[in-house]
């Protein structure tokens, strides 16, 4: 595996990224914006207090399932960028394995989270482990609060070993085994056939 | 938006500050930092499942939480570069919203205020575009993320401290079709 993660995080983090003169900023084939992550992470933490036990689990499922598509899309435009191109595919010895562990490259480089891949099973299974994400500074939480990290893990699977985009959406699902904010040492996601 | 803006008190047109950006990146911990708050890149798709998810969890009163999040969300790193910046002059302090709200990508936004009135004018909107992208048209508002930001950008321009005595009213929305969005506010 050549994939050069430093390098590909150190290329890629500093990325002038701004809004346009309408404030837009069209990039990746979507509109992105970069909000505090206080939204994000306020927002999910005041509609899971709202829905209490009765629909916490429906709404897990649906803040999941936002980053899930999310991923799935951003994720197709991560990897055809121009960046991406320049950056991450000269390294690329095996596809899409390698493109994989790039794409945690680039998500780290974003800030999305500090996570790389420990084990992978080419279509069948994804080990991710994520030693800061912001996500956990939700903490301390009872249940587990990295939506954000399996919707878009499983999404990277799916362009990975899916049909080609934008057909191959939930082929994967996603358990987050470990998080920081419920008291472990790092986070842990495992990606395996839905 | 001059005709609106020449009949209020406080308008960006009377000022010619800009919005200062220091932007770094921690990699020690991956995160990167816009003025100092923790900031993240995510797509208009993220952002209008969260509205959706917002709307469809009506019983929860989720748009409210929306609107909330991101009065909050706002409303603390507009302050923090007010007192940084020493940005006291009213239309100073909402040319500055005008500025970061479009440089975080969420569109283009003009406030035209009084003492206890504004209108707001958004000739392009994240929210409003993203959901024409995904979805299409729709016969009711979408943004209250947009809404929230407005309430943040009132009550840090006013010193007004409670959201819920900001009532704003999006009177045309972009997403129903609307040349661009215009929001009513009073406090």
């Amino acid at each position: 595996m050549a994939i050069d993660r430093k390098k590909i995080i150190n290329e890629l983090s500093g990325l002038q990224v701004r809004g346009d003169d309408q404030g837009l900023i069209p990039a990746y084939g979507v509109l992105v914006q970069r909000i505090p992550v206080s939204f994000w992470n306020g927002f999910s933490k005041a509609i899971l207090d709202a829905a209490g036990d009765d629909v916490g689990d429906a709404a897990e499922g649906l803040l999941e399932n936002a980053a899930a598509e999310c991923g799935y899309h951003t994720g197709h435009g991560i990897i055809t960028s121009e960046e991406f191109q320049a950056v991450v595919s000269p390294m690329v010895e095996k596809e899409p394995e390698d493109i994989l562990h790039g794409a945690y490259g680039v998500l780290t480089a974003w800030g999305w989270a500090n996570a790389e891949i420990t084990e992978l099973i080419p279509d069948e299974k994804m080990v991710i482990r994520a030693c800061d994400y912001y996500e956990h500074d939700m903490g301390p939480t009872k249940r587990p609060f990295a939506f954000m990290i399996r919707g878009v893990s499983r999404a990277f699977m799916d362009l990975a070993y899916g049909d080609p985009y934008p057909n191959g959406f939930g082929r994967f699902k996603c358990e987050q085994t470990r998080g920081i904010e419920v008291g472990d040492e790092y986070g842990e996601f495992v990606v395996t056939r839905a | 938006m001059p005709d609106v803006a020449s009949t209020k008190r406080y308008a960006s047109h009377n000022s010619t500050v800009k919005f200062k950006v220091r932007e770094e990146f921690d990699k020690n911990r991956m995160r990167h930092y816009v003025n100092g708050e923790v900031s993240v890149m995510h797509c208009h798709h993220y952002a209008t499942l969260f509205t959706q998810l917002a709307l469809d969890a009506s019983l929860l009163n989720g748009t409210d939480h929306l609107i909330r999040t991101s009065f909050e969300a706002f409303h603390a790193p507009l302050i923090r570069y007010y007192e940084v910046e020493n940005v006291k002059n009213i239309a100073d302090r909402l040319a500055i919203a005008e500025q970061y709200f479009s440089f975080v990508g969420l569109g283009a936004i003009r406030f035209a205020c009084n003492d206890r009135s504004a209108v707001v004018v958004m000739e392009y909107s994240h929210v409003d575009e993203g959901w024409l992208s995904r979805w299409g048209r729709r016969d009711s508002r979408v943004n209250y993320i947009g809404e929230g930001y407005i309430k943040a950008a009132c009550a840090a321009a006013f010193d007004l401290t409670n959201p819920d005595d900001i009532k704003v009213v999006e009177a045309e929305s972009i997403v129903c079709g609307a040349p661009r969005s215009r929001f009513d506010v009073q406090w």
